[in-house]
C-alpha cells in the first residue's frame, strides 16, 4: 500500500455529489484528510471529507485478496446466465467498463435512479421539449418557476451560483423566483421570491391548468386543489411577459404515478410560451452518475438507458460515489463494487473497494444539462482501483 | 512488412491518374515506392480487374455529439428499423442497420464496410465538444474529426459588436480551435441562433441581430478573415441563415459573396436552393445557386441530398429548427438553447416521394450535383442524417453516375413536383474518377489532409478495392477489400480487424493574453472554470486507442 502523502496542499476540485458539478470548490490536503476551504456545500463536505475505510475486498464479509475478490467474482459472473449490472454509480469511463462488460456477459443495465429517470425519458420521447442549459440561465432568466421542488435538497448552490448572481443580460436583482408544491423551504431565503403551496398530489391538476391558462384559456372554477386560480393567473401573466423564463423542476421530487404527465404539462406550457415569447424548461437533480449512464449507454447502444423489468440470476451493485445506496434484497449471488465506507445489513458475497471518481481517481461526468462533461481530479491517494481496473481483470478470468 | 497491391487500375485524381493499372506497396500504414529487389514482399494481393480508390472522406456527418445523442434518445421506435430485413426505401447498403441513429460502433463499422475511412462532425459545440471527442473516440474504424461552431456565442459577438480589433478575433479562433481539438470553424446561421434567445425568429443576411447590432454578414466577413489569416486549410464552413425556407436562394447568392473573395464552404446547400415560383410556392432553385457556385471559384459547396424515408434531422439551427418542428414526424422535436455557446434543434423527418416538397428536394440535390462543373468543389453529402442516413451514399452515387435508373426514380415522384424540375433534361453522368474526386481527393484538399485521399507515394494507406459492376450502388455498397493505414480491415464487405483511427486536428499559434480575457468572463458569466473547458491531448488518447494527428498548413 502506498504510503500516505504528508504534505498540506490546496487545489481546486470538482464535485460529482450532484448533477451541478461545481468546480470552484477550493479543498485542501492535510496528510490525506480533505478539507473544503470555500464554495462547499452540504453534500459537497461530505463527498469530499468522507473518511477512507474498508480498503480491503471481502468474501461473505471476510476480509481476502484482493486477486481472491476478483477470482470470486469471475466465478460467480461466469456461471450466470443474466447477471443484472445495476447502482451504476459511476463516471463515463466506469460506465463505459460496464457497459462492454455487459454486451460480452449477456448483462442487464439497471441505474440506481432507474425510475425518476424514466419520468423525464417517457416525456421526450413522447413529445420531445424546449430546454436550457445552467449558464443561459445564469445569463437570461428573468422569471425562474421551480415546480414541485425547493431545488436546493438535490442543488444546493443552484440559486447561490446562477440565480442570485448578475447575469450578461440581467441583474440578480431582476429575477422573480415562483415555487410551487409542498414543503418548499427556500422561498424564505430568497429575495423577490413567492410560494404557491400545493400538495405534490394536486401539481397534475396545477400544472395542467396553468397550462390551460397560459393558453389562453378561461376557467370557470375560482380556486383549484385549495389555490386561488386568480395567483395561477398571475404566474401565466408573468410567464408570458417574461422574456427568458425558466420553468424547473426535478422529477426525483415528482414522485407519484404518470408523474411524467405533470412534466409534459411543464414542458407543453414551455413550448405554447415559445409561440411568442422565449421560454424553457429546465430538468435539474441529476446524481450518482445518472446523466453519464444515460448519455454514454446511449451513444454505446443507439438507445437511452431505459429501465427494464427482466429477470437474472445474479447482481453486480456498483456505487462509486457514496456509501448510502445499496441493492434491493434478493436471493440471487451478490457482488458490490462500491465505495470503501460502504456499510452492509447482510453481507454480500464478495465486495470490492472501489476508487471513487472526483475523489480517488480522476473522471468524467455530465452535468446535469446534459451539455456540458467537466473532468472529475484526483484529490486523495490510496491505492484503490479504478472500476475500469476491476472489470478489465474480471474479464481476464472469464 | 510490405504489402503489394498488384495489377490494380487506379483511380486516383490527385495524381492524374484515370483508371491506370498500376502497383502499390505498403510499408508502415503508408504507401511507399517500389522496394529494392532484395527486399522481401511478404504479402501481395492480385487486383487484376478490380477498381483501387483511397478511402472515402465524408467531409460533412454527423457522427458524435450531444445533438446526435439526443436523437438516439428521443427516438427507441428507430429500434424496430434494427430488425427490418427489407430496407424501408432502397437506399441502404446490405449491412445497413436501416438506422438513422447508429450507435458509435455501428457509425464506425457502416463507414468502413462502404470503403469510407474517415468522418468529420461538422457541428461541434466548443463547450460540448469533450462529449463530441469522447463519442468520435468511442467510433471505431475510421478516422475523424470535428469543425467548432462560433458565430453565435456571446463571446465572439462582444467582441464584434465592441469593434475588436481583427487580430483579437484571431486569437479568440486560433484559442478555440485548440481548446476543443478541432480542425476547421463552421458557423450556423450566423447570428441566428443567438438572436432567437432574444425572440427573434428570423435573421437575413443584413439583418441586425437585435442585441448585438451586427449582421450575419459581418459575422462571416470577420470568421472567414480570421479562418484565412489564421493559414486554416479547412475553409469557414457556412450554414447559411434561413435554412429550408422557400425564398432562401437569394440569401446564399449573397452569403456568397459575404467573405469579399476568401474561400468558403457552404454546406448542404440542397436546403438552402429554394425559390418561391408556382402554385405552392416553393420551387427549384438549383440552376441559379450552381451557376454561381460556377463563376464563384473561392466557393465550394456539399450537396446535403435528401433520400426518401425515414431519418431525424439534426441541427445547431434552433431558430430554424423550431420553425420546423411542426413537421416533425413522429411528432416530437428537442430544441435548446446552450451555454451562451449556441443551441440545437433535433427533429424527426419522414420524407415521401409523393409529397410535394420532399420530392422536390430530392430533385433539387440531384439538379445542384449534375450543373456543377467541377467535381472538385461540390461535394457528396447527405448531411447524414438530416438528408438521409450516410448509408445510402452507394444509392446516391448510382444516381449520379446512372442516368436511367436516376430517370425512373424521377418517374415515380409526386406528378406535380416533377412539373417542377428539369432534372431529366440533364443528362450528364458522373464517371468513376469524379466520384474519387467528389469523395476523395477533393474531400482531402478541402480539410487539408494532406497524406489521405490520394494514392501517392507518403499516404496514408487507405485504400477501398472494388469490383468493377455496372450496379454501382451494389459495387459502392461492399468493397472487396478495405485497408486502413496499411491493414486489411474489411473483406467482402465484412470488418475481419477493429482499429480505432486517429482524430484530425489544426492548432495555429496565437497569443496567450487571450486567455486573459477569456479567464475574466469565464469568471463572470459561464458557469465552468477556463481550464476544464480545455480539452487536452491526453483525453483523446489516454485509453491508449485514441491518437491526435495536428495538421498545418503547407503551400
Amino acid at each position: 500500500m502506498n504510503q500516505p502523502k504528508t504534505n498540506v496542499t490546496s487545489n481546486s476540485a470538482t464535485c460529482p455529489a450532484c448533477g451541478l458539478l461545481c468546480d470552484d470548490i477550493l479543498i485542501d490536503n492535510n496528510n490525506n484528510k480533505i478539507k473544503v476551504l470555500k464554495n462547499g456545500c452540504a453534500k459537497s463536505v461530505t463527498f469530499f471529507e468522507q473518511n477512507l475505510n474498508g480498503l480491503t475486498p471481502k468474501i461473505a464479509g471476510k476480509s481476502v485478496t484482493l486477486q481472491e475478490a476478483i477470482s470470486k467474482t469471475a466465478q460467480i459472473l461466469s456461471k450466470a446466465k443474466k447477471p443484472l449490472f445495476a447502482g451504476l454509480g459511476t463516471d463515463i469511463q466506469g460506465f463505459r467498463a460496464i457497459y462492454n462488460h455487459a454486451q460480452k456477459t449477456n448483462g442487464i443495465l439497471q441505474h440506481m435512479n432507474a425510475q425518476s429517470m424514466a419520468r423525464n425519458m417517457r416525456v421526450l420521447q413522447s413529445a420531445g421539449w424546449q430546454t436550457t442549459t445552467l449558464a443561459e440561465v445564469k445569463n437570461r432568466a428573468d422569471v425562474i418557476v421551480c415546480i414541485g421542488t425547493d431545488i436546493v435538497l438535490h442543488n444546493p448552490r443552484f440559486f447561490e451560483r446562477f440565480i442570485q448572481q448578475d447575469g450578461m443580460f440581467i441583474d440578480a436583482k431582476q429575477r422573480e423566483i415562483i415555487f410551487i408544491g409542498e414543503n418548499i423551504k427556500k422561498s424564505d431565503a430568497l429575495e423577490n421570491s413567492s410560494l404557491l403551496p400545493c400538495r405534490a398530489a394536486d401539481l397534475p391538476e396545477i400544472t395542467l391548468t396553468l397550462r390551460a391558462l397560459v393558453a389562453g384559456k378561461e376557467l370557470k372554477a375560482k380556486n383549484l386543489a385549495g389555490m386561488n386560480i386568480g395567483d395561477l393567473q398571475t404566474v401565466a401573466d408573468k410567464l408570458k411577459q417574461a422574456k427568458y423564463a425558466v420553468l424547473a423542476w426535478v422529477a426525483k421530487d415528482l414522485d407519484f404515478t404518470h408523474a411524467e404527465l405533470t412534466i409534459q404539462n411543464i414542458t407543453e406550457t414551455v413550448m405554447l410560451l415559445n409561440q411568442t415569447t422565449r421560454a424553457a424548461g429546465l430538468p435539474l437533480g441529476g446524481s450518482d452518475g445518472d446523466t453519464s449512464a444515460n448519455n454514454a449507454n446511449t451513444w454505446l447502444s443507439g438507445w437511452a438507458l431505459n429501465s427494464v423489468e427482466e429477470s437474472y440470476d445474479a447482481i453486480v451493485w456498483v456505487n462509486s460515489f457514496s456509501p448510502e445506496r445499496l441493492p434491493k434484497n434478493s436471493d440471487n449471488p451478490l457482488i458490490v463494487l462500491g465505495n470503501s465506507n460502504v456499510k452492509f445489513k447482510t453481507e454480500p458475497d464478495v465486495f470490492i473497494p472501489i476508487a471513487t471518481p472526483g475523489l480517488d481517481c480522476s473522471g468524467m461526468l455530465f452535468r446535469v444539462d446534459s451539455s456540458v462533461i467537466l473532468p472529475l481530479k484526483k484529490v486523495r491517494e490510496n491505492n484503490l482501483s479504478t472500476l475500469s481496473g476491476i472489470v478489465s481483470a474480471i474479464e481476464k478470468l472469464i | 512488412m510490405i504489402t503489394l497491391l498488384k495489377n490494380g487500375k487506379i483511380y486516383d485524381p490527385a495524381h492524374n491518374l484515370d483508371g491506370v493499372v498500376q502497383d502499390i506497396y505498403i510499408r508502415d500504414g503508408r504507401i511507399v515506392n517500389k522496394p529494392n529487389q532484395t527486399e522481401k514482399i511478404n504479402q501481395v494481393y492480385d487486383l487484376t480487374g478490380k477498381i483501387v480508390l483511397a478511402g472515402a472522406i465524408d467531409m460533412h456527418s454527423h457522427i458524435g455529439g450531444g445533438k446526435v445523442n439526443i436523437a438516439r434518445m428521443m427516438l427507441p421506435e428507430f429500434q424496430e428499423t434494427k430488425t427490418y430485413s427489407e430496407p424501408e426505401a432502397h437506399i441502404c447498403t446490405p449491412n445497413c442497420s436501416h438506422n438513422a441513429t447508429p450507435s458509435t460502433t455501428d457509425t464506425g463499422f457502416r463507414y468502413i464496410e462502404m470503403g469510407y475511412t474517415a468522418a468529420f462532425e461538422p457541428a461541434m459545440m466548443p463547450i460540448n465538444a469533450r462529449q463530441t471527442h469522447l463519442e468520435m473516440g468511442d467510433t471505431p474504424m475510421i478516422d475523424k474529426g470535428g469543425y467548432a461552431m462560433l458565430g453565435n456565442d456571446d463571446y465572439f459577438l462582444r467582441l464584434l459588436s465592441s469593434k475588436a480589433d481583427q487580430k483579437i478575433i484571431n486569437d479568440y479562433v486560433a484559442w478555440i480551435l485548440a481548446a476543443t481539438q478541432a480542425i476547421g470553424i463552421k458557423v450556423v446561421n450566423p447570428g441566428g441562433i443567438n438572436a432567437f434567445k432574444f425572440n427573434q425568429r428570423r435573421l437575413n443576411l443584413d439583418e441586425n441581430n437585435i442585441h448585438y447590432q451586427v449582421t450575419p454578414r459581418e459575422i462571416l466577413k470577420s470568421l472567414s478573415r480570421a479562418v484565412n489569416e489564421l493559414g486554416i486549410a479547412k475553409p469557414l464552413h457556412v450554414h447559411c441563415n434561413n435554412l429550408g425556407a422557400a425564398g432562401n436562394f437569394q440569401t446564399t447568392l449573397d452569403t456568397m459573396q459575404a467573405s469579399d473573395g476568401m474561400p468558403m464552404h457552404l454546406t448542404h446547400i440542397q436546403f438552402h436552393s429554394y425559390s418561391t415560383e408556382g402554385d405552392k410556392k416553393f420551387s427549384s432553385a438549383a440552376a441559379q445557386i450552381a451557376e454561381a457556385l460556377n463563376n464563384n471559384k473561392h466557393i465550394t459547396a456539399d450537396v446535403g441530398q435528401i433520400l426518401f424515408g425515414q431519418t431525424v434531422t439534426v441541427s445547431g439551427d434552433s431558430m430554424m429548427q423550431h420553425l420546423n418542428a411542426k413537421h416533425a414526424n413522429p411528432k416530437k422535436s428537442v430544441i435548446m438553447d446552450i451555454e451562451c455557446d449556441a443551441g440545437c434543434g433535433v427533429v424527426p423527418f419522414k420524407y415521401r416521394d409523393q409529397n410535394y416538397v420532399n420530392a422536390l428536394q430530392w430533385a433539387i440535390g440531384l439538379e445542384l450535383f449534375l450543373s456543377v462543373d467541377d467535381p472538385w468543389r461540390i461535394f457528396l453529402t447527405t448531411d447524414h442524417p438530416n438528408g438521409a442516413p450516410f448509408t445510402s451514399y452507394p444509392h446516391l452515387i448510382r444516381l449520379l453516375m446512372d442516368k436511367g435508373f436516376r430517370n425512373e426514380a424521377f418517374a415515380k415522384l409526386n406528378l406535380d413536383a416533377q412539373a417542377m424540375s428539369n432534372l431529366t433534361s440533364l443528362t450528364r453522368e458522373y464517371s468513376l474518377y469524379e466520384i474519387a474526386i467528389m469523395t476523395r481527393a477533393g474531400a482531402a484538399k478541402l480539410i487539408g489532409l494532406n497524406d489521405r485521399g490520394h494514392l501517392g507515394v507518403g499516404a496514408g494507406a487507405d485504400i477501398t478495392v472494388y469490383t468493377d459492376q455496372p450496379d454501382r450502388e451494389a459495387m459502392f455498397a461492399k468493397p472487396d477489400f478495405v485497408f486502413k493505414d496499411g491493414e486489411l480491415v474489411v473483406k467482402e464487405g465484412k470488418v475481419v480487424k477493429v482499429v480505432w483511427g486517429a482524430t484530425h486536428t489544426t492548432k495555429p499559434i496565437f497569443d496567450i493574453s487571450v486567455e486573459k480575457y477569456l479567464s475574466n468572463y469565464f469568471d463572470k458569466y459561464h458557469t465552468i472554470q477556463l481550464d476544464n473547458f480545455k480539452i487536452v491531448d491526453d483525453e483523446i488518447t489516454g485509453d491508449g486507442r485514441g491518437k491526435v494527428i495536428t495538421h498545418t498548413k503547407t503551400s
